[in-house]
């Protein structure tokens, strides 16, 4: 079939599928959303790809793929897909999916974004691309000079065991950092590491070393407050004494069980100044 | 010469606290000590070193503080190999609490590739942790001994004085890091007569903080802005058992330009009363003009180089006296200027190994400020130099920014929990900035000095769709988010969002309700309508506990939809254990929607978060 006849009944209808998805080694699935691709983007996205011989192969191109909810392809049958996309907007995760799903494992998908928009938005597109990609299970992308983008299909799927060596931080400021280059700190930790640590038996009784956490919300921060039996007769505060002769000193010198912590310090016989933050209910 | 160096990690000076330790019992052992914060070291030299010892806290969520984070990148790298730190000998000590999950990740993690790097173990790694009852010191008092006898034992040439070191107790060893400079008036008026009293403030503000021995490198010295309450209004009923207030400010000075998701640091003003109070007990000159210089700088730069500022000013705006508590350090120099016997004695305790509980008892979890501390011991008199090196510095205080520029140009919105508790020994206590804010009157003319920066909360693209969960405060910066989104939508299509909030109860504490209500009816950019969601869970309006996450659960189609729509997820709160409850029910929510395994679930958000779709703002 020449290129001509080819045009032609692209022009007369929606779909158009050259050939039958059969399948043959090293097969080419271009896709676009728009309603026309000339051959030539196609045969030049192929190249891209580098590999030898491909020129001989028929590549199946759709058109209008937006319209699609399924690829009427085989499932691992293809070897290349090249996604040749004019909108701004990201393609929609149910057409990545069916790309990987047609995907032969190993294979190669390479996007072409050629909306005309500038360069700011292209790069902020094309980060969101390859998220896009890696959460749907793409892996090893690589971000081609303001062309687009490529990933390969790997040998898991989502869902069985992998791990996700590569990093991206999508900034404002529009760069892509990928840190294929580190480990995961997460295996620096052994299994005993893991464990939730054990704390102390008896937590939660009200007592002198376990304390409420700051914004407690389980309520043991009210139930400490409630502890707040003052424990002093009205002699020991009209008439205070001492026997080890510590308790007027203030509280740096009382030992744990005197009754008259949390007061100021007093003399001896002297009536105590019950200060105005203690057992006040407003300050 | 053998120089032992010292790497510390610390978000909220507990580190910084153990490393000073660690690094004056070296110097007395007469080792050759450097002591440097991890962002201030080039990683690349590490190999070079001969003995490194790395003193690093945990950060709530399992992460390492700020100052960390370029150097740990740096460690993680591949291409390092397994003998990159051969010969090099290290130990690591970790600051972290034991009612984390997380519990003390970074030490261990550090440790572990320290070792894969090929450097050798000096001693096994010192865990600390904040729930034991003398907090971490319990545990780095022991570790340092076998730190000194192995490292002895391997590199004797290190101590020169043995590893065991008597102190001649009568004599205070040490000497105090800084020096103060008295000038003379004249000298000084210029500075600031002709300035106008913003500018004047300014200056002052930026020369005492920038001064001070606390301040951190990243440190700004001067406020970003100045800014004037306008609104001040409570969000919660009385004696719901909480106080949440709205504070509007605006602009005095020169308006600076902020996102949704920003963070606000504020300097508190200190109580008059308790500052006079301070200066009076140590017998200081409040209206004597100082600089404040390191010890070995020379008299002719010392004199030169900051703008003398009165004493009052100084201990005002960066020393705080009637809020945080002084730490062990500071007992054991007091213990040399104390005139009176048993008071020495005490201090003399409070330093010892058998009274470090006692002292944790008494000072820490008390809440003992500086000017309750001088007032139990009034026979102390320290000179200013060691004041001003020991008493806390006082710190600014981040708040997420609750409004968006876009709809209130020239003003900055905040969510503010006015903090009390009381004490073990039943005294009453106060935040010290919540208090202050909470006191600030539109009418009183008081101007607060503010710092603008990024939080961990990028702001979303209109065209992102988002599910946010913000109990509490936590809603703050999503009212922002909300409200930006809300004016986008009326020029353009904008995605849409679901929010979960939480309180306890509806009539309580359900902060900005009608805000939220009015966005999610008539088609507004929360409403179903539109595809987005409000969804509120009060914890204690019923018999059992309802949160976020039941929340969450009930509506987990509407949250896979949007996530698979390639929604990011924000979280935001004051709170240890929500963060991880939420990311736990996220993977619930995949797992379930998707018929996947638990495990791929987990990794599948791990995902989200390396994307950056994942963002998690906790305070506590």
């Amino acid at each position: 079939m020449n290129i001509a006849g080819w045009c032609k009944n692209i022009l007369n209808s929606t779909f158009l599928i050259l050939q039958d998805g059969t399948k043959t080694p090293g097969a080419v699935l271009a896709c676009t959303d728009g309603a026309v691709l000339p051959i030539s983007q196609v045969f030049d996205a192929i190249r891209e790809l580098g590999n030898e011989g491909v020129e001989q192969r028929d590549p199946l191109v759709l058109t209008s793929a937006t319209l699609l909810s399924k690829l009427p392809v085989d499932s691992s049958s293809v070897d290349f897909v090249i996604l040749i996309w004019l909108s701004v907007d990201c393609p929609v995760d149910q057409l990545i999916q069916e790309i990987l799903r047609v995907l032969k494992v190993g294979g190669t998908i390479l996007i072409r974004e050629s909306s005309q928009s500038d360069v700011g938005s292209f790069d902020k597109i094309i980060s969101d691309l390859e998220n896009k990609l890696l959460l749907a299970g793409f892996s090893e992308t690589q971000v081609l000079q303001s062309t687009g983008i490529k990933a390969k299909k790997p040998s898991w799927k989502i869902g069985s065991s992998f791990a996700l060596k590569k990093v991206i931080k999508s900034s404002p400021k529009m760069q892509i950092d990928i840190d294929s280059d580190l480990i995961d700190e997460d295996s620096l930790l052994t299994e005993e590491d893991l464990k939730k640590p054990q704390l102390p038996a008896g937590d939660c009784e009200i007592g002198s070393t376990r304390k409420a956490c700051k914004n407690c919300t389980c309520g043991r921060a009210e139930e400490e407050e409630k502890v707040l039996k003052l424990g002093l007769t009205a002699e020991q505060i009209n008439n205070p004494q001492s026997a080890c002769g510590n308790c007027g000193l203030g509280d740096a010198f009382r030992c744990s069980t005197c009754p008259y912590k949390g007061l100021p310090a007093f003399k001896l016989g002297e009536k105590v100044a019950l200060s105005g933050n203690f057992l006040a209910a407003d300050i | 010469m053998h120089k032992l160096l010292i790497l510390y990690a610390t978000q909220t000076g507990n580190a910084l606290d153990a490393a000073e330790r660690l690094s004056r019992l070296a110097e007395r052992r007469g080792c050759l000590v450097f002591l440097l914060s991890l962002d201030q070291y080039d990683p690349s030299l590490l190999p070079q070193e001969e003995a490194v010892i790395f003193v690093v806290s945990t950060t709530g969520q399992g992460d390492t503080p700020d100052s960390m984070k370029v150097f740990w990148r740096y460690l993680l790298q591949r291409n390092l190999g397994q003998h990159w730190l051969k010969g090099v000998h290290y130990a690591v000590f970790g600051l972290g609490d034991s009612s984390y999950q997380k519990y003390n990740f970074v030490a261990k993690k550090l440790e572990k590739r320290l070792l894969d790097l090929g450097g050798t173990a000096i001693v096994e790694r010192g865990l600390g942790d904040d729930q034991h009852p003398s907090g971490y010191e319990a545990s780095l008092d022991p570790w340092m001994s076998s730190l000194w006898r192995m490292l002895n034992m391997i590199k004797p040439e290190f101590l020169s004085n043995g590893p065991d070191v008597v102190i001649e107790d009568t004599v205070l060893i040490d000497q105090p890091k800084v020096r103060i400079t008295y000038h003379s008036i004249e000298n000084v008026e210029s500075h600031f007569s002709s300035a106008s009293d913003l500018t004047s403030l300014n200056i002052q503000i930026g020369s005492a903080r920038s001064m001070h021995p606390g301040k951190s490198s990243s440190d700004r010295s001067r406020p970003d802005s100045f800014l004037k309450t306008v609104k001040n209004l409570p969000l919660t009923r009385l004696n719901s058992g909480k106080d949440v207030r709205h504070f509007e400010f605006e602009f005095v000075s020169n308006a600076l330009e902020y996102e949704t998701g920003d963070v606000l640091e504020i300097l508190p003003g200190q109580d008059s009363a308790a500052v006079d109070a301070f200066i009076q007990r140590c017998n200081l000159d409040p209206d004597s003009f100082i600089t404040v210089s390191p010890r070995e700088m020379d008299d002719q730069n010392a004199h030169h180089s900051s703008i003398p500022v009165k004493l009052k000013t100084f201990v005002q705006f960066s020393m705080d006296v009637d809020s945080a508590s002084p730490r062990r350090y500071f007992f054991e120099v007091m213990r040399f200027f104390a005139t009176a016997e048993h008071e020495r004695e005490r201090l003399q305790y409070f330093g010892s190994p058998e009274g470090r509980d006692d002292l944790y008892q008494y000072n820490q979890r008390e809440r003992r400020t500086v000017l309750e501390v001088l007032d139990d011991f009034p026979a102390v008199q320290m000179p200013f130099e060691w004041l001003v090196q020991l008493v806390p510095p006082l710190k600014t205080r981040a708040f997420s920014i609750s409004s968006a520029q876009s709809v209130h140009p020239n003003q900055v919105h905040l969510t503010v929990n006015v903090v009390s508790w009381t004490t073990p020994y039943k005294r009453k206590k106060k935040g010290l900035c919540s208090s202050w804010l909470a006191a600030l009157d539109p009418r009183d003319g008081i101007y607060v000095p503010a710092w603008f920066h990024k939080g961990s909360l990028p702001t979303p693209s209109p065209s992102l769709p988002l599910i946010l969960v913000g109990p509490g405060t936590g809603c703050a910066p999503f009212r922002g988010f909300i409200e930006e989104r809300a004016l986008q939508s009326r020029t353009n299509s904008t995605a849409p969002v679901i929010f979960f909030f939480g309180c306890r109860n509806e009539d309580g504490d359900f902060l900005y309700r009608d805000f939220w209500l009015s966005h999610s009816q008539n088609k507004g950019v929360l409403s179903e309508a539109k595809g987005g969601g409000f969804y509120v869970a009060f914890s204690r309006d019923q018999p059992q506990k309802v949160y976020v996450q039941h929340k969450m659960r009930e509506h987990r189609q509407r949250i896979w939809n949007l996530l698979a729509e390639g929604a990011a997820v924000y979280v935001a709160g004051s709170s240890t254990k929500m963060p991880a409850d939420v990311t736990s029910t996220f993977e619930e929510i995949v797992s379930k929607e998707n018929d996947v395994s638990r495990e791929d679930a987990a990794r599948w958000i791990r995902a989200l978060e390396k994307c950056g779709k994942y963002h998690v703002e906790a305070w506590s």
